[in-house]
């Protein structure tokens, strides 16, 4: 009788093992720094957010649509990725909308890394968004988001 | 005999099954593990309802080797036919999304025969095929 007392307790033991060595090597949540994201935009525009023009930095440029955030969040329009982008701006892409990036900037908190569809990618007060998609080239142009994008994006799902 | 054998190994297994479970309740509580079933189960149907085909087309179609090559020399931005004269019918259509003013992106999944954990994403926006990417779940 006592052999099987012994056994369980060898049992949990192994098993509590397991879940240590688990939560030590297996569990932990992946690395939350992400590579900046480079892109060669095809408009040629002089100043992009992010420079810097006599001292001061740009804020917004060409083709950035300004929200009146107030504090509050934007979410992930599908599953993807947000990555760090100059100063002050992060690029968000999805494996499910492949030919199209956004450029976010404003936010004062980012989450880098992988975020659900409809998970917060930031919060801010204005926020600058800029919809980019891919050239033939492999450049990518600044274009018109659509209202409902932005709608889905201000909205958590 | 037998009856008498029986009713102490029974209370000694109710013993050992109750200890069982107080331990693992410790180890869940003090090694902080999440014991949710509910969570979790809502976090995988919102991923699925974001992934989900709204339609499927033909269960059993997926791309070979030759016909993702020959996608690949498609430049992005011309015609629709001549991509789906190579990638055929796909297994299944994402929900159809706007995400360029005055455009509405269609989206095609075609699984690939040769690594069925990736797919292919095909992107259309009207008569234009605008390009491609891979997904994994």
């Amino acid at each position: 009788m006592w052999d099987m007392v012994l056994n369980v307790l060898k049992d949990e033991r192994a098993i509590a093992f397991s879940i240590v060595l688990l939560t030590a090597f297996g569990c932990t949540p992946a690395s939350m720094t992400e590579s900046p994201r480079d892109i060669q935009l095809s408009q040629k525009w002089e100043l992009q957010p992010g420079d810097v023009v006599a001292g001061r930095q740009v804020l917004g440029g060409l083709g950035d649509i300004s929200l009146a955030l107030n504090g509050d969040a934007i979410y992930a329009p599908f599953d993807g990725r947000v990555q760090p982008y100059k100063p002050n701006c992060v690029i968000f892409s999805s494996e499910e909308m492949p030919v199209y990036l956004f450029r976010l900037c404003g936010l004062n908190q980012q989450h880098f890394g992988f975020r659900r569809a409809g998970q917060a990618l930031g919060t801010g007060d204005e926020l600058r968004l800029a919809l980019l998609t891919k050239q033939p080239d492999g450049r990518w142009a600044i274009v018109e988001p659509s209202k409902k994008i932005i709608e889905k994006m201000l909205q958590p799902s | 005999m037998m009856k008498e054998f029986k009713a102490p190994s029974l209370v000694l297994q109710y013993l050992l099954a109750g200890c069982c479970l107080l331990t693992s309740g410790y180890l869940l509580a003090t090694l902080n593990l999440p014991f949710n079933p509910t969570s979790a189960l809502k976090e995988r149907q919102s991923v699925r309802s974001t992934t989900a085909c709204t339609e499927i087309v033909k269960p059993k179609a997926t791309l070979s080797r030759s016909q993702l090559a020959r996608l690949l020399t498609v430049p992005e931005r011309s015609s629709r036919r001549n991509v789906q004269q190579i990638v055929k019918e796909p297994y299944c259509r994402l929900p159809n999304v706007s995400i360029r003013a005055g455009a509405k992106t269609e989206r095609e999944i075609h699984p690939l025969a040769f690594d069925p954990q990736t797919s292919l994403v095909v992107l259309y926006e009207g008569e234009t095929y605008v390009g491609y990417g891979f997904k994994r779940p």
